[in-house]
Formats: C-alpha cells, structure tokens, sequence
C-alpha cells in the first residue's frame, strides 16, 4: 500500500505546464541544431496563384525562415502528420541549400509506434533534398511495431520536399 | 472434396469483410474524440487426424476518446468464437510530459512480441504462435497502473507497472499458468506483481526487447491453499531489412512453491517453463508494390514441464515443437489472406500430426 501512495505522489511532481510547449521545443532545436543563441523567424509570403500548385495541407503558417544576425541561415517547417488514430506534430529544419539538415518529433500522441521520434532513425531523412522521394524499406528503414507512423513520416518528408521543390522553381525559396 | 468446396466458399464470403473496414474510417476525427478501430480473424483449420473446424476466431473493437492532449482512453472489446465476449484493454493514459505517460486500467502485459502486438496481420501464421498460448498466456491482460515511456535520444522505449497477480486456482497441464489470468473480472487483489520491458530499436531495421514479470499469485485470504510465485524472463528480436524479416522470442518462466501447490490443488504445474520460436520470413513481391506476399517458415519449442518438482514427473508430451511454413499474403495494409502448413510432435510421441489453415485478418 506504502509503495502505490509514494507512487502517486511521485507522479504528481512529474506532471508540468504544456503551454506554448512546440514553440521552446522548435527554439531549442534551432538553436542546437546552429549552434546559435538568438534567432528570429519571419514569414515567407507565397501568391495563392503559387499555392494552387502546391500540396492542399502546406501548413505555410509555420514555414519560416531562421535569420540570425540579419542573416538567412535556413527554414523551418512544423506541421501535422497521421499516425494510427491520431495525429503527431514533427518539425523539419532545412539548410540554404534546401535540404533536410535535421528532423524531430514534437509530439506524438498515439500509444504506439512513438518510436519514430528516435534521433538515430530520424537522422535517414538528414540530407535529402527538394529532388528526394524517399521510400519504405529502400531509403528508410522499418520500425517493427511502428509500420503505420513510419509510413505516415516517409509520405508526409515526401509531400514536404514536394512542395519545396515547386515553391523553388517559383522563386519563393 | 467437401472440405475443398467448405475453403472456396470461406475466401469468397471474406471479401465482404475487407469492404466494411471503411465504413468504420469515416467515424473517425484524428486528434479529437471518438476513436473507432478494430480487428478480425477468422479461420479454418484442417488437421491431418480429426475434424476441420471453422471459427470467427476474434472480433475485436477498438473505442477509445481523446479528452484533451494529453488524456486518452483506450478500450478494446472482444467477441471470440462469436460466443465469447471480453474486454481486452481498458485504459486512461495522462500524458505526464513529452515521450512519458501514466497509465492506468486494464492493460496489456508487455512480454514477448505477439501479447502487445497480436493485431492478425502483425504476426505470420493464422494462428498466434503456440507458445503464446502456453508460455506467455496471449491475450494476457491485466488491472494495474504504471508508466510507460520513451527516450528518443537512445532510441529506446520503457514500461514499468504493478498488476494484478495471477489467480492461483486451474494452474498447471499443458497450457501451465493460462487458467490463472483474472482479466479485470471480478478478479482478488491481494498481490501486487512488477512488470517491465525494455525495447531498444538503436540500429536500423532492428527491435530488441527485454522483459520481466515477478510476484505471487492471488490467495484467498480466507483459505490454507497455496499459490505459487512467478518469475518471468523474455527476450525478443525482430529484424526487417528490404524483403527479407525475421523474429525470435525466448521466454523461461521459473514458479516457487510448485511442489506444495501441486499437493493442494492436485495438479501438475511445473517448477519451469521455458519457449523459444525462431523465424524467417521473405516478401515475394517488390518492394514498389502496396501488397506484399510473405513466405515464412517458424520453428518453435516450448515445454510447460522444463522442470518439475517434488515427486511429480514430467510429462514429456507437454515438450512441444511446431514447424509452421506458409503465405501471408497483404493486400492492403491492414487486410491480408494467410494460409500455413503446420508439423506438430512432442517428446511423448515419435509420431508427428500435421494440420493446414486457412485464414483471414484485418486491423483498422
């Protein structure tokens, strides 16, 4: 009985605020990411003429550029993906160069197949580019136990580069 | 012949049950609310010696709501052999923090591969691996609490809970301490056992797991009989690279106090447990292609009598060892058409039985 109280009591204490909780975590990994103390984000404008071209669930509400010291140094991408029955949130850091310099899970809601936030599992879509289409199996390995989450980041990288390849050749990026 | 015809009709009213699982997507909302799932399996066996037999062996409903972001509750209801029914899951999972959450409820015990994953077009075979039956007691569920966690920068994910313990009466025979699940049912709590896993996925492709289950069976307060205590030890890996997949499981199980509950109960419940199963599976198709059709072969041993105690002598029929080879074949994720051939001995017996299935599986 002892043991199940403390255990409780403990939990309690682990419990911690969730506001504004995607946006420190975008910061922090910016920051480490560039090694850069300070950043700011500014909005890339795109035409709807251009949008009509791209992917309908472009979230381009959080495309940003990353300019540190006035100067562009890259992007930053948050949006939502499906998993199972849910939704998680990821984030992808692009260079200059428009490639993936780095990718993170911000929040995976699911009971299962969270194993997709693995920083070494991840590290696969470092490096591809706005000509990338990545997949299962041949680019990017399984996860045993987490097919459906794996499957789901693979398309979602792949409607992403899309959509920065065409936002390219239309001189936005 | 009849059985034949009994097949061909089988595959062809299985066709209807792939239709419906869109019916179920279109209730969804991801993120929010209701959550509506499910899986199915039915099968049809047909062994060398003895009667076929036919069986909607599970159909299961997943319903769960998301209350906020953080609280979730998963449930999954059960129907087995269309008489049966059963709650599998009921659960509400608090998000403590990122990649950590408290859970609570009736819960899935995390030992082996099949008993946390046992969707039917997660593993091959129609049916679930044998000893999945008799080592780890597959559904094994029980009410507990714990927390269940990941941590991203080691590619690794954690659970650690207090259940419920087992109940101490039916223990022992082939099948060992499954008769002693409660499932949340009304069940006696009066020990509190420690389940853990580990899973760590830090190389590409692979899975490893290790886990543990300890604490005694549930007593009657009120009575002299004796229970037993259990101490579970698996380990597991899964390997997928390409076409080419393959799994093991081992899983020895030790049980104190055997002799004196052997003696109370009248039985023959072992002092050891062990089981291990080794597989290989390919796809024959290309990897460009949504469909996928496995070849598998599995090769398992499993003996509820590893080790006896006192004067009780070990059955050797209950050393067992299945050779399944057969076809999974995918046609959409979520629905595939299986099919295996089964080679079944035991030590008892120099002869062995064989038997064919049939089956499908869907999980929405």
């Amino acid at each position: 009985m002892r043991i199940i109280f403390l255990f409780f009591v403990s939990v309690l204490f682990l419990s911690v605020s969730e506001k504004d909780r995607n946006k420190k975590k975008v910061a922090k990994q910016i920051k480490s990411v560039f090694e850069i103390e300070k950043f700011e984000l500014s909005t890339i404008i795109v035409d709807d003429i251009i949008k009509e071209k791209i992917w309908d669930e472009f979230n381009y509400s959080k495309f940003k550029k990353i300019i540190h010291n006035d100067t562009l140094i890259g992007y930053s991408y948050e949006s939502k993906a499906p998993s199972m029955h849910y939704e998680f949130d990821y984030l992808i850091i692009l260079g200059l160069d428009l490639k993936i310099i780095d990718s993170k899970i911000l929040v995976y809601r699911e009971n299962w197949g969270g194993e997709i936030g693995s920083k070494r599992w991840l590290k696969q879509f470092t490096g591809k580019g706005k000509e990338d289409r990545l997949k299962y199996m041949k680019d990017i390995s399984a996860i045993s136990g987490a097919t459906i989450s794996v499957k789901s980041m693979i398309e979602t990288v792949n409607v992403f580069l899309e959509s920065v390849n065409k936002l390219n050749q239309n001189s936005v990026l | 012949m009849k059985k034949f015809n009994l097949i061909i009709v089988l595959l062809l009213a299985s066709t209807s049950f792939v239709f419906a699982q869109n019916a179920a997507e279109t209730l969804m909302n991801k993120g929010q609310g209701l959550v509506l799932g499910g899986y199915g399996e039915v099968h049809v066996n047909l062994p060398e010696d003895g009667n076929g037999k036919v069986d909607v062996h599970r159909l299961v409903t997943l319903l769960g709501y998301n209350f906020n972001e953080k609280v979730q509750f998963v449930s999954e209801i059960e129907f087995e052999h269309v008489v049966e029914v059963y709650v599998e899951q009921a659960f509400l999972s608090y998000a403590l923090k990122d990649n950590l959450s408290l859970r609570a409820g009736l819960m899935l015990i995390p030992m082996g591969i099949v008993n946390e994953f046992h969707e039917p077009t997660t593993f091959n075979g129609v049916e679930r691996p044998g000893m999945d039956k008799s080592i780890i007691p597959t559904t094994w569920r029980e009410i507990g609490f714990g927390l269940n966690g990941r941590v991203d920068d080691a590619s690794l994910k954690y659970q650690l809970y207090l259940f419920n313990g087992f109940k101490s009466s039916g223990l022992g025979g082939s099948n060992g301490i499954r008769s002693g699940r409660a499932k949340g049912a009304e069940a006696m709590w009066n020990t509190t056992n420690i389940s853990a896993k580990v899973d760590w996925y830090g190389i590409q492709g692979l899975k490893l797991g290790l886990a543990g289950y300890f604490g005694d069976t549930n007593v009657d307060v009120n009575t002299d009989v004796p229970g037993v205590g259990i101490s579970m030890i698996g380990l597991d890996a899964r390997y997928v690279k390409d076409r080419f997949g393959m799994r093991g499981q081992f899983v020895t199980t030790s049980i104190d106090g055997s002799e004196e509950y052997n003696l109370a109960w009248d039985s023959d419940l072992g002092s050891k447990m062990n089981g291990w199963y080794l597989e290989a599976s390919y796809n024959l198709f290309s990897l460009d292609k949504e469909e996928k059709l496995d070849f598998f072969a599995r090769y398992s041993n499993y003996d509820t009598h590893a080790g006896v105690a006192g004067s009780l002598v070990a059955n050797d029929a209950y050393n067992r060892n299945v050779l399944t080879t057969g076809l999974s074949w995918h046609v959409a994720p979520g629905a595939a058409f299986k099919m295996d051939y089964q080679i079944l001995g035991n030590e008892a017996s120099d002869e062995n039985t064989s038997v064919i299935n049939f089956g499908i599986g869907v999980w929405f």
